[in-house]
């Protein structure tokens, strides 16, 4: 019974963090309609840039977290302003996108590991020894309290975000037709320009918490970037709600899944889920 | 230079084999409705299209406020004011009826918009322009939810709503209720009276000689008659190329 407690827990955990990275990629997704697959990277960075700033800059953790989650966002921002919008400028189809935003997740990645070297860093080295509260007979560290609370709230304030700014209504207006968008007057460069900036920061955040929960390496980015499209596409691909959704059911079904088997089924268990949804329910189940 | 808003010169658009658009030169004047009419097929949609930068042109200018261009985009048209709607409506369809209009009712600057609201201002606005087209107990619904005539008419508040000075509008008549087309007529006939430049696309001869100050008549892509309604409309050669369709 404990260990159900224990899977459910971790399941809720991962979910929160799949949520982070699903966000802002169905964020993204909604208004440019290709599959970012550089956002893995803008999470890589945010976690590096938090190692940055605590072990070379000697900065606190909250300062240093939060400087890295704009980071992340300015990375994200800028791949956008010289590779994706002069790409789709030039009415790159979605296909040349999306191999550009794989090159770059490789490049990133690569140059991550030139820098800081390609072994494990815990961040939670710097934030000193974390508390452990049990819930039911399982346990769970303050970190990923944190990690549950911000997905929650992330969550809560982009959509209302999104529902009520004069920003938010244009972006719906350039996830409708982004082509009928410019017609009228919205200004879709800009706007997509501060979408990836919000997007990334949100994937940044994501990295960080990794790290003060487990620990970065470079290589981090494929794998969070792999669980949060498939979260994106059995939430509904575009949809807010779907994505976070997709992404509690994913950390559960992993970590649920792997009761009376093996840990290394989990990404077994991922991409069967991915490609169930595929083959019976491909617009997933909040489609937008 | 004053009255003419815009302006197109030779402009030409081919698509492989077919020339959709052939050396057109026309003016259009402020405080003018222009009809274009032509059979299908004649290049009418084309011209909107590389007008409003929705297709790279491959020869010609276009002239907007004195400045001449040989390259029009997509996102450059609201910079010089054109606007336009589409003959197979393209509204936002996931929206509601009020924001689809509030969406381009909104100001430019983009980081002011993170932090506002529609305001009482962009309300009354809206309100204003949906009671002008009928549509304003419809407000709440999705655009996708209206019938075909609302959907006409929402996209022409749309257009109205941006302070456009050129407004192109592909076909609006086609297949309105004629208490509808009462409507769109009275938008026009009020853009006009505010000094903006209308292009008409339109079929219906009837309404073009009612409406128009202006007629050019398109064929294959290329100008075969342009002059006043009353007597383009009288042309042998034009009334042939529609009778010929
Ligand atoms: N995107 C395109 N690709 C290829 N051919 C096109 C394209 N758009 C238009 N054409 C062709 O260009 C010609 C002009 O078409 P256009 O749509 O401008 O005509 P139109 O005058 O608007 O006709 P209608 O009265 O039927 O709306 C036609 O032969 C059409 O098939
Ligand atoms: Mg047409």
């Amino acid at each position: 019974m404990d260990l159900f407690v224990q899977l459910t827990i971790n399941g809720v955990i991962a979910g929160a963090i799949y949520a982070l990275i699903a966000l802002g990629f169905a964020l993204i997704f909604g208004v440019t309609k290709f599959f970012n697959l550089a956002h893995g990277a803008v999470a890589v960075v945010g976690g590096y840039a938090a190692f940055f700033f605590l072990e070379h800059a000697g900065l606190g953790v909250l300062p240093a977290a939060a400087l890295a989650v704009c980071v992340a966002g300015m990375v994200g921002f800028a791949l956008h302003k010289t590779v994706f919008l002069p790409l789709r400028r030039r009415q790159a189809t979605n296909l040349v996108l999306l191999i550009a935003a794989l090159g770059l997740l490789t490049v990133i990645q690569a140059l991550i590991a030139m820098f800081f070297g390609s072994q494990f860093h815990p961040l939670s080295q710097f934030a000193g020894a974390q508390e452990v509260y049990r819930i039911a007979g399982g346990a769970i560290t303050l970190v990923q309290l944190i990690i549950i609370i911000s997905a929650l709230a992330v969550f809560g304030l982009l959509t209302l975000f999104l529902k009520k700014t004069k920003f938010g209504k244009a972006v719906k207006a350039i996830g409708d037709d982004e082509e009928v968008a410019q017609i009228v007057g919205i200004n879709t460069h800009a706007i997509i320009g501060y979408v990836f900036f919000i997007g990334s920061a949100i994937a940044g955040l994501g990295g960080v918490l990794v790290g003060f929960d487990t620990g970065i390496e470079p290589t981090m980015g494929l794998s969070l970037l792999l669980k949060g499209i498939i979260a994106a596409i059995v939430g509904g691909v575009g949809s807010l709600s779907g994505a976070v959704l997709g992404a509690f059911l994913l950390g559960l079904a992993e970590n649920l899944g792997i009761w009376h088997i093996s840990g290394e089924w989990k990404d077994a268990i991922a991409f069967g889920i991915l490609i169930f949804f595929l083959i019976w329910r491909p617009r997933g189940i909040l489609p937008r | 230079m004053e009255e003419n808003i815009l302006e197109i010169k030779r402009l030409t658009k081919h698509f492989g084999g077919v020339h959709a658009v052939q050396n057109l030169s026309v003016v259009f004047a402020r405080g003018a409705i222009t009809g274009i009419i032509g059979p299908n097929g004649s290049g009418k949609t084309t011209l909107v299209n590389l007008l409003t930068g929705m297709l790279p042109m491959d020869g010609g200018v276009i002239v907007s406020d004195g400045a001449t261009l040989r390259r029009m985009r997509a996102h450059e048209a609201r910079f010089y004011g054109i606007t336009r709607t589409f003959q197979n409506i393209r509204l936002f369809e996931q929206m509601t009826v009020l924001d689809n209009l509030l969406v381009v009712l909104t100001e430019r600057r983009v980081f002011a918009s993170l932090f506002e609201r529609h305001g009482a201002y962009h309300l009354k606005k809206a309100e204003a322009l949906l009671r002008q087209v009928g549509l304003w107990e419809k407000h709440n619904e999705l655009a996708l939810h209206l019938s075909y005539g609302q959907r006409k008419l929402l996209e022409i508040a749309r257009a109205i709503g941006t302070d456009a000075r050129v407004f192109l509008f592909d076909e609006p008549f086609a297949g309105l209720f004629p208490e509808m087309r009462e409507i769109v007529k009275r938008q026009l006939e009020a853009l006009r009276e505010q000094g903006a430049a209308v292009l008409l696309i339109e079929h219906n001869t009837e309404l073009i000689r009612q409406l128009s100050d202006y007629v050019v008549v398109l064929d294959s892509g290329k100008l075969l008659a342009e002059g006043k309604p009353e007597s383009v409309l009288r042309r042998r050669d034009v009334l042939e190329a529609y009778l010929g369709e």
